[in-house]
């Protein structure tokens, strides 16, 4: 290295200085400042102590080194790459976690009354997926899409994080504390006045001991118990014909003629878990034989219309009409009918076919049907049809011994009966008069599901301590002196007893997220009464007691208590030995007090049913049940009132224009929505929408219908004839998933059969030639491009059409896995709604008689997918599996791929979703906890797909190499199969001669939608077959 | 072979002396604009600036922005993209093509026509980067090494996109700057003002007229042209098989590459029809870009426009013929469904109105040129929109139709990308010379070798 001279020589300095030239005087004279800056040309500077000979020890490589660490260190920290934050590890490491494995907890999900088992997924401590529990009697491990969407209820934003007490017209921060002595104070001189606790169903037998508990301390309490809707009128019908007080349970696997009235036993009416399942159980190909025939009378199509092999639409009123009618004929026909005649004569079918322009030869043949199948048919009105109706069906039931359906050996019983709207009518006089001190609404919303003329919201106003306890705020909390929050399903304890024979258990997977209490808690705390005791085992221990002294010696067990609580707690079931009820036997008076119908219906019906997505309201404030498409209208984020095209051209109104309802001094503006197949002049809207007090995601969503509602429901509390319907002002935006209208012109209908997307039979045809659909299977053409081989497994799938009914569980489910976005209504109305997984919906026929054909649409998983050789950036790629991949990293956007797809079920992330919808929810720190950290979360500007869970193959597959074993197709499941009530989906290895996959992929049955197109897809349809009679139309 | 050259129409008017040529040519370089470009300016840059606010809008919060949708995941960008290609065409036409031919007419436009390439070509160019989700990764599409050992999908026509737009640019910009090259030296000579002088000094690179070099020059020009010749059929065709490549109804079609190629020259000259006419006006060029360079252009309007009428007419057939009742749909669709009024605006435009140019007179009237060569590039611009979205909007699955509807971003970024490209005209118009000062002396009566009376009166 050449060594860098810094100093001049001394030599050379003293010459420098003897220069006979000078600059200035200074420098003439010598002047010693002079002297010393001359030797410093350039002053002081930055590089004056740089010394070179000092950096000997640093080679030019080392420089080079350094110089590029800082230009990295200078570019990454311009970057925006912000720190994410430290993955802490475990100070204390818990028991049973192993860091990235799941943790499965057996507890009990009461998104609805039925109390389903359920199985959650958790991961580091928070509860990430719900599935069903397979040791469940009932649910048999699957799942509604509530409860699977439940989770995001324990995770959202809006749940109330401490107690607050009204203060003006605010609620403020109180301590658990504080607000405990107030309340209990108020209920200790509540003396001889009402408390009134107000909830909705109780069917867990300790929660039951609780609230008895505390009638016992306030024997001033009464308890009031309803639902929005309910099976009260189907009971007292029961009651009336059979003296028991329970409808029972029905097994709809053995039924061989179902007809519905009104009714959406697939979808919404009754335990749908299980009910579709015992549905589809007598959808079987393999055994056309038994194959069950659907008939279905209804205002406006419902899931189960959908799924109905005649589906005949009826204005809601008539259908007691056409029961006694039914009963006429099958009397001509020679049934004894085990009631008099006088309440049906005079009701002929025909007549009643003419009345109400229904296909005569239907009718015949369900006639001829219900007579043929006498014992495995069944007549089954929903539980909005008034109780002549159910009355009716009973004595048909009975006329043709379809008795024998009904189940003996399990039957639904009560823990607490639901009061009668007399006694809420009671509750608010007494309250008007003043003798109500407390009202404790005990995680309920009266305000909101009380029929408003019961003038409960003005009348509570009048109470001096109204307390809610509920998990988010809601109408009725925003009236109270108290809100009390409360724990989540999966932060709480409870034992569920929906039906004999079995107890499904509940427990904690998660501590309290934020200061809330359970329920039954908050209770017992103020049970114990000051001074304030509050104990997080408080009702762990109260069940656990009530348990061994009052349950377990009943159930005898082998085990003792510790280890049988230990067992049930790991199972979620306790299946024991119990005595069910008797049916009781029919009443042949019972008939007797049938009243007339009313034969003249003019007017409009109107008619409320429960909503798919909201529930009653519960999940109003779950993105996830608003944007997941309704399963017939596909409309999201609202409801609105279906009616038929002919009543829309009579109103002059169309999809959206609002339409003014009035019923009796009840009004309501709504916009409408042409359903296809809806029955002229009746209106069909969801309840469940429209609350005025709800968290940011519910606010203004949808319509509040309950306001049509009155306590008198002179025919039912959910049906109301006579109603005056006129247009209303302005119009509305529905947004919908699917185009409407494609019966307009003769381009667009009947296409998707046309294009031999729905390729649909009869069972006869099937009977007649196995090979009757005649599908081509993909064949092995030349191809430019180089044959994938597929060595080892090659993932399939296959859907049975004959048992999906649409519901769209399967879509909850993997939104719930995959982390997929909720986009909000605005980009829902511009089409770019995330799930990866849909179902399509297809209309054939005429707008007023439509045939409804039902699809799963996700993506293919083509052999020779059109998506990967236009993507310019190869961030599509196929795998040695045979999946379609998707690299995020890679992506660059450029929708390519999504173009050529020609299923359209790529998905596009047009913005970060996370952080568009209103107030970033879906980013806030809370809401992520949701988030399967298997699945990377998507950015904007990034194309995603479904990839048939590859977490789930890729965990499977590790799982298999540890054990060292044979990596089968069967060890994996995805999560909408997991999910689907019907086992309508089926995945497995396509390679495995023995597997489920191959054998249907060449069933005569199987068919490929745009097979043409030589895309090669690994999605299997097997056609859906009708049981319809060919002559009869 | 011989060429009677006195056959041909006097390329240009009149026979000015070539240092009036000189003059005119190089006055809208010299003098102070005008109040009137000055307003046209302050338009077409406002226009500019609206885009690259829009474009701003759609990097800061997403491609969600725009319209597009699940299923129209291309619509306003893959159009204008497609649009501005096409409109490029026509000046490697005229400079390459018609230069080969030895069609002497093209001097008075040629300049003009390359520069517009190159503008229209930057134009289409943004689109392709902007359309992506993540535009700052637009890079993964060009090969280059990299420590993934990952190069881009060589099978996608996206790739192929790149690499035919970009070897347009760049054949266009060095085709165009040789040709520029003995101007900046005329300019460099002329000028006075010291700061021009060096600029123009170093683009001339030291260009001194000599025979030697005007020798190199024309070999130079001629092996350009004859490379730029192929690009104006592959360029367009590679553009084309963006749609051809993919089987989408309405796209998976062999027609596309001709029939995209003709359009492009369609819109091209329609494009250059309208900017000329008006540049001639303002310029005081009419003797150098005549009513015949108008005539002739209109000519191959006609010539390509029923081509592309032609190619309209396929399609159904096609659609027929194929047997494929998605096709026979999509066409249907095309022209009886949502999106009609698209489709028969850009029947009308490209196919009835420029049969007009079958009248003389129509030909060489210059108002009624003006309208149908706007409404060409209206029409030319609904070709690509119909083929696009009409197509994307009702494909295979009926689940999955959806109807687009452009949003402001979507027609700010339109507006700004003619924003852009009048800008760069404008601009253009006053810094360089809108005819080759070098070539346009070539065509005066006399410069061509001749044996004809008028070269000894």
């Amino acid at each position: 290295m050449v060594e860098i001279k810094n100093e001049m020589d001394p030599k050379d300095k003293k010459e420098a200085l003897d220069t006979d030239y000078w600059r200035s005087f200074k420098e003439l004279f010598k002047d010693t400042s002079t002297i010393d800056s001359s030797h410093n040309e350039f002053g002081k500077s930055v590089t004056e102590d740089f010394d070179p000979s000092k950096l000997k020890g640093i080679s030019r490589r080392k420089f080079i080194a350094l110089v590029s660490a800082s230009a990295a260190l200078a570019g990454a920290g311009c970057s925006d790459y912000r720190s994410k934050g430290f993955i802490v590890p475990y100070n204390q490491m818990p028991e049973e976690v192993t860091v990235g494995n799941p943790t499965y907890y057996a507890s009990t999900s009461t998104s609805c009354t039925h109390s389903c088992g359920v199985l959650i997924k958790t991961r580091e401590g928070r509860p990430i997926k719900v599935d069903g529990n397979p040791d469940h009697p009932v649910s048999k491990g699957k799942t509604c899409a509530k409860c699977q969407a439940s989770i995001i209820n324990l995770y959202d934003p809006d749940r109330l994080e401490f107690p607050l007490e009204r203060s003006g017209n605010e609620f403020l921060k109180r301590d658990w504390k504080v607000v405990d002595d107030a309340i209990i104070s108020a209920l200790n001189n509540s003396s001889s006045k009402q408390i009134a606790i107000i909830t909705h169903t109780v069917n867990s037998p300790t929660s039951k001991k609780v609230l008895d508990d505390f009638v016992q301390k306030y024997p001033n309490t009464k308890i009031y118990s309803y639902e929005l809707f309910n099976e009260q009128i189907r009971n007292s019908a029961w009651k009336k014909c059979y003296g028991t007080d329970n409808f029972p349970l029905i097994n709809w696997d053995q039924a061989k003629i179902i007809v519905g009235l009104e009714t959406d036993f697939l979808g919404i009416d009754g335990n749908k878990v299980e009910t579709t399942r015992l549905f589809s159980d007598g959808r079987n190909f393999h055994q056309t034989d038994n194959f069950n025939r659907l008939y279905i009378f209804e205002g406006s199509i419902s899931v189960t219309g959908m799924n109905a092999d005649y589906r005949i639409k009826l204005r809601p009123d008539a259908q007691y009409e056409l029961v006694l009618s039914l009963l006429n004929e099958l009397d001509k026909k020679g049934i004894s009918i085990p009631a008099g005649s006088q309440a049906y004569s005079g009701y002929s079918l025909d007549s009643f076919a003419q009345k109400y322009s229904v296909s005569k030869n239907r009718l015949n043949l369900l006639v001829k049907d219900l007579i043929k199948n006498q014992g495995s048919s069944l007549v089954y009105p929903g539980r909005t049809l008034p109780e002549e109706v159910h009355v009716a069906a009973n004595i048909l039931n009975e006329a043709l011994s379809n008795t024998k359906l009904y189940r003996t050996d399990a039957a639904e019983t009560p823990v607490l009966s639901l009061t009668s709207k007399d006694d809420i009518a009671r509750l608010v006089q007494d309250i008007n008069s003043g003798n109500v001190a407390v009202v404790i609404h005990y995680d309920s919303d009266p305000v909101y599901h009380l029929p408003k003329d019961f003038s409960y919201t003005d009348a509570v106003k009048k109470v001096p301590m109204i307390i809610s306890m509920v998990g988010s705020k809601n109408d009725s909390s925003a009236l109270g002196n108290y809100i009390l929050p409360i724990n989540h399903d999966f932060e709480s304890w409870g034992d569920f007893k929906p039906r004999s024979g079995f107890y499904s258990m509940q427990q904690p997977v998660i501590d309290p997220i934020f200061d809330t209490r359970q329920k039954e808690v908050i209770l017992l705390t103020w049970l114990k009464g000051k001074p304030v005791v509050y104990d997080d085992q408080i009702y762990h221990n109260y069940l656990k007691n009530n348990w061994e002294q009052n349950i377990y010696p009943g159930i005898n067990s082998k085990m003792n208590f510790t280890e049988f609580w230990n067992a049930a707690l790991h199972d979620g079931v306790v299946i024991f030995e119990e005595s069910v009820p008797s049916l009781g036997s029919f009443d042949k008076s019972a008939g007797n007090s049938l009243p007339k119908p009313s034969s003249n219906h003019s007017g409009f019906v109107v008619a409320l049913r429960e909503s798919y997505q909201a529930g009653d309201g519960k999940f109003l404030n779950n993105g996830w049940m608003l944007e997941l498409p309704h399963p017939v209208s596909k409309i999201t984020w609202d409801n609105y009132a279906a009616i038929s095209n002919k009543t829309a051209k009579s109103l002059n109104v169309d999809d959206g224009d609002f339409i003014s309802i009035q019923v009796g001094n009840r009004k309501l503006e709504i916009p409408a929505f042409i359903q296809p197949g809806a029955a002229d002049n009746t209106v069909t809207i969801e309840l469940g929408f429209g609350r005025k007090v709800v968290g940011i995601v519910g606010t203004g969503v949808g319509f509040d219908a309950s306001v049509l509602m009155s306590k008198a429901g002179d025919f039912s509390p959910w049906i109301y004839e006579g109603s005056n319907i006129t247009k209303g002002s302005g119009s509305y935006k529905l947004a919908s998933t699917m185009e409407h209208h494609l019966f307009d012109n003769e381009l667009t209908t009947n296409v998707a059969q046309k294009r031999k997307i729905i390729q649909e039979g009869t069972v006869e045809e099937y009977k007649k030639d196995p090979n009757f659909l005649n599908a081509p299977k993909p064949n092995e053409e030349e191809s430019l491009y180089h044959k994938h081989p597929y060595p080892g497994v090659k993932w399939g799938m296959v859907v049975d059409l004959n048992k999906c009914i649409g519901c769209g569980d399967c879509v909850i489910a993997c939104v719930s896995e995959n982390n997929i976005p909720i986009v909000g209504k605005d980009q829902v109305l511009v089409s770019r709604e995330m799930q990866w997984l849909r179902v399509d919906r297809y209309y054939s026929g005429t707008i007023e008689e439509p045939t409804v054909s039902n699809q799963l649409m996700l993506c293919q998983q083509c052999d020779n997918a059109p998506c990967e050789n236009v993507c310019p950036v190869a961030a599509t790629t196929h795998s040695p599996d045979g999946l379609n991949q998707m690299i995020y990293n890679r992506c660059v956007g450029t929708r390519y791929c999504s173009n050529n797809c020609p299923y359209k079920v790529r998905r596009f992330n047009f913005f970060n979703y996370r952080d568009h919808f209103k107030d970033h929810f879906q980013q806030s720190q809370l809401f992520s906890l949701a988030a399967n950290p298997e699945v990377t979360v998507r950015s904007r500007g990034v194309m995603e797909k479904c990839t048939f869970c590859i977490q789930r193959i890729m965990d499977a597959r590790s799982l298999a190499i540890e054990e060292h074993r044979e990596f089968k197709g069967s060890d994996v499941k995805t999560a909408c199969q997991e999910a689907c009530n019907t086992n309508a989906i089926m995945f497995g290895d396509e390679n495995d001669k023995n597997s489920i996959i191959h054998k249907y992929r060449n069933h005569e049955l199987a068919y490929y939608v745009l097979e043409d197109l030589n895309t090669k897809p690994n999605v299997t349809y097997l056609a859906k077959l009708r049981n319809t009679e060919t002559e009869v139309a | 072979m011989a060429i009677d050259y006195s056959l041909e129409l006097a390329a240009i008017e009149g026979n000015p002396p070539l240092k009036e040529l000189d003059e005119i040519i190089i006055k809208p370089m010299v003098t102070k604009p005008s109040r009137k470009y000055q307003i046209v300016l302050a338009i077409t840059t406002s226009l500019l600036i609206i885009g690259a606010i829009c474009i701003g809008i759609t990097f800061y919060y997403g491609i969600g922005m725009w319209g597009n949708n699940q299923p129209v995941a291309w619509a306003f960008d893959i159009t204008n993209f497609v649009f501005w290609i096409g409109i490029g065409h026509a000046g490697t036409l005229i400079s390459a093509i018609l230069y080969l031919l030895r069609q002497q007419w093209r001097n008075g436009i040629a300049r003009f026509a390359e520069a517009m390439t190159i503008f229209a070509v930057m134009c289409a160019g943004i689109f392709p980067i902007i359309h992506t989700g993540r535009p700052w990764l637009a890079g993964y599409l060009i090969p280059y090494p990299n420590q993934h050992v990952m190069w881009p999908n060589f099978i996608s026509p996206l790739v192929w996109d790149v690499f035919a737009v970009s070897t347009y640019f760049t054949v266009s910009l060095v085709f165009w700057y040789v040709g520029l090259i003995p101007d900046f030296a005329t300019l460099r000579d002329r000028t006075t003002n010291k700061i021009r002088k060096t600029i123009y000094s170093v683009f001339s690179l030291g260009w001194r007229n000599s025979s030697r070099q005007w020798q190199h020059y024309e070999k130079v020009y001629m092996i350009l042209a004859g490379l730029a010749t192929p690009l104006v059929l592959s360029v367009h065709t590679v553009v084309s098989w963006d749609f051809a490549a993919a089987i989408i109804p309405g796209w998976h079609s062999t027609i596309f590459p001709p029939y995209f190629v003709a359009g492009a020259i369609f819109s091209g000259f329609a494009m250059v029809s309208t900017v000329l006419i008006f540049i001639r006006k303002i310029f005081d060029m009419e003797h150098i870009i005549t009513l015949d360079h108008l005539e002739k252009m209109n000519k191959i309007i006609l010539l390509t426009g029923s081509m592309v009428g032609y190619a309209y007419i396929i399609e159904w057939f096609m659609a027929w013929y194929s047997g494929s009742p998605v096709e026979l749909f999509t066409t249907l669709n095309r022209a009886f469904g949502p999106y009609a009024w698209g489709y028969w605006i850009m029947v009308s435009c490209n196919v009835f109105f420029p049969q007009l140019f079958w009248f003389k007179k129509i030909r060489r009237s210059v108002p009624i040129t003006l309208v149908i060569v706007i409404l060409v590039n209206v029409g030319m611009w609904f070709e690509r929109f119909v083929i696009i979205v009409a197509s994307l909007s009702r494909d295979f699955l009926p689940s999955s139709w959806h109807y687009y509807k452009p949003t402001l971003v979507d027609m700010g970024i339109l507006f700004g990308s003619f924003g852009l490209f009048f800008t760069l005209v404008l601009l253009f118009a006053r810094t360089l010379p809108v005819v080759s000062l070098a070539e346009i002396k070539s065509i005066v009566p006399g410069a061509q070798p001749s044996h004809g009376e008028n070269q000894h009166e």
